[in-house]
């Protein structure tokens, strides 16, 4: 599922400008690393994706659709397409590991015996299997990661969002995530992942677009974390 | 199928989860219902009892003396009145005899009257007690007619009684349908409030929202349908014994008031396909409104 931003701005009130002006396209199947400051305008730019905000000016458009034209009923359709790891993992602190990833499928109507084994399948991939009883707040922040992970595969999407999910982790567990999102990217799966993490970024050389105050201030295949 | 058991099943976990705050609501739905149920069954007995009455409510006009006059034009004039239900002509002849039948052994008094004084007159039933008055109005302005009798005084007791037992009616239903919506429309919005965190995951992973609304109005329909029963169940079991009790004591009253089985087990089910109504209804509105409010984008 590819990308694009056209002249976008997002101006939350009273007037603060998140993001300027800001034109992109990201191909079907690239690895995205979106960098900055914090405040730069990252979240903003991967909410905008996501359709939780509409831009102020400009369009985005998300596999040929123009996000702000989309319509209501339509929204949920176009997310089951999105896989979606949030900063603060968005999981519900009541249920299980199995059922946090088991309900985005029943959302979609899927039978109950396929509910089962494509859980049991993203679940062992992100290896939390032993774990799969347990609720939230009985895991670790890594751990917590992964589920939303295996959530955000369940419906095998074309475009895989990733707001800092190393933010908080120590080095061994962020190498542990980065290997699972480079999996599904290898798979041909879309991935725009937000970072702080200079080690990560530096290490796999993918394309980096860095924010600053809003703006789009460097957009490089094969980037560093800093120039 | 398969939306439906797993929105079955979060609805049953909707309910587990605020069994406190559903076991309150399903009580004083109970409550507000039962209450509505009771003054519907009053008023409806009550509008028997007066419909009896005014079905034996009668107007007696009496036509001046006067042998030239069309008896049976008049009394198609009178029929033609929207207020009437029906008339009776009685000759001079047929109304002393029943005067006559009615004195019994003091009957011989009217011998001395000489002729019969009474004229041709009609007995006219109304369709109800509040359509007295202007039939009589309407009467005395006829120039055949020289005088009208009837019950003033209980044509407006009963008049008043009518409408003072339809408003209050009116007045205990709307109060009853007010409380208990409001209950159920609190419960939901708090059901809600508590999972909104949930509900915005939910809407944001691609689940509908109608896949999110239903288990909420679910619930909602559930609790208020259950309080309606549990309200039905209540009336047949103060009815029906209070029942047996107007029999044993007032016997007169059994012919009056409703005691067709049959009847109460249909206005059983009725207040529940009420309550199950109301209570869709009510969660419907404030679901709908909670999730537009919450997954609308900034």
């Amino acid at each position: 599922m590819n990308i694009q931003f056209s002249g976008v701005s997002k101006v939350f009130e009273p007037d603060i400008a998140a993001l300027v002006d800001i034109s992109l396209r990201v191909e079907q199947g690239e690895f995205v690393y979106v960098i900055g400051q914090t405040g730069s305008g990252k979240s903003t730019l991967l909410r905008l994706i996501t359709r939780e905000l509409l831009p102020s000016r400009g369009v985005v458009a998300v596999g040929g659709y123009d996000l702000m034209r989309m319509r209501k009923a339509d929204i949920p359709y176009y997310r089951r397409d999105v896989g979606l790891v949030a900063q603060d993992f968005k999981l519900i602190p009541t249920l299980t590991v199995y059922e946090n990833i088991a309900f985005v499928m029943e959302a979609m109507s899927v039978p109950k015996r396929l509910v089962s084994e494509r859980a049991k399948d993203v679940i062992n991939q992100v290896g939390l299997w032993r774990r799969r009883s347990m609720r939230p707040a009985q895991l670790s922040g890594g751990e917590q990661q992964r589920v939303a992970i295996a959530r955000a595969l369940a419906n095998s999407p074309s475009l895989f969002i990733a707001d800092e999910p190393t933010g908080n982790l120590d080095f061994h567990t962020a190498a542990e995530i980065m290997k699972i999102l480079f999996a599904i990217n290898a798979a041909g799966v879309t991935v725009v992942m937000s970072t702080h993490n200079q080690g990560i970024v530096n290490a796999s050389r993918q394309r980096v677009i860095e924010l600053d105050s809003g703006r789009l201030v460097r957009d490089e295949k094969g980037g560093l974390y800093s120039e | 199928m398969t939306t439906l058991r797993y929105v079955l099943r979060d609805t049953w976990r909707l309910i587990v989860h605020h069994w406190v705050l559903g076991l309150l609501t399903l009580i004083t739905a109970g409550v507000m219902l039962w209450i509505l149920g009771v003054t519907t069954l009053l008023s409806l007995n009550l509008e028997n009892l007066l419909s009896r009455l005014e079905s034996e409510l009668a107007v007696q006009a009496y036509l001046v003396k006067d042998n030239t006059l069309d008896v049976e034009a008049i009394a198609r004039k009178i029929q033609s009145l929207e207020y009437v239900y029906s008339i009776k002509t009685f000759s001079p002849a047929d109304s002393l005899a029943k005067l006559q039948q009615k004195m019994g052994s003091q009957s011989r008094a009217l011998e001395m009257l000489g002729d019969n004084p009474i004229p041709w007159n009609f007995e006219i039933h109304v369709n109800s007690a509040q359509d007295v008055e202007p039939l009589v109005d309407a009467l005395k302005a006829m120039p055949e007619v020289d005088d009208v009798v009837y019950a003033g005084l209980v044509v407006k007791r009963i008049s008043a009684l009518s409408r003072i037992s339809s408003r209050a009616a009116l007045v205990m239903f709307i109060l009853a349908v007010i409380i208990t919506a409001l209950v159920v429309y609190n419960t939901i919005h708090i059901s809600l409030y508590s999972r909104r965190e949930e509900i915005g995951i939910m809407y944001l992973v691609g689940a509908t929202r109608a896949y999110i609304a239903t288990p909420f109005v679910l619930e909602g329909t559930l609790l208020a349908m259950f309080g309606a029963v549990i309200a039905g169940a209540g009336i047949i079991g103060a009815y029906f014994p209070g029942i047996e009790l107007i029999r044993e004591n007032l016997p007169l009253l059994t012919n009056i008031i409703i005691t067709d089985r049959a009847v109460i087990w249909r206005f059983c089910g009725l207040l529940a396909g009420f309550g199950a109504t109301l209570g869709w209804v009510c969660s419907y509105l404030v679901v709908a409104r909670f999730i537009n409010s919450i997954t609308r984008p900034e």
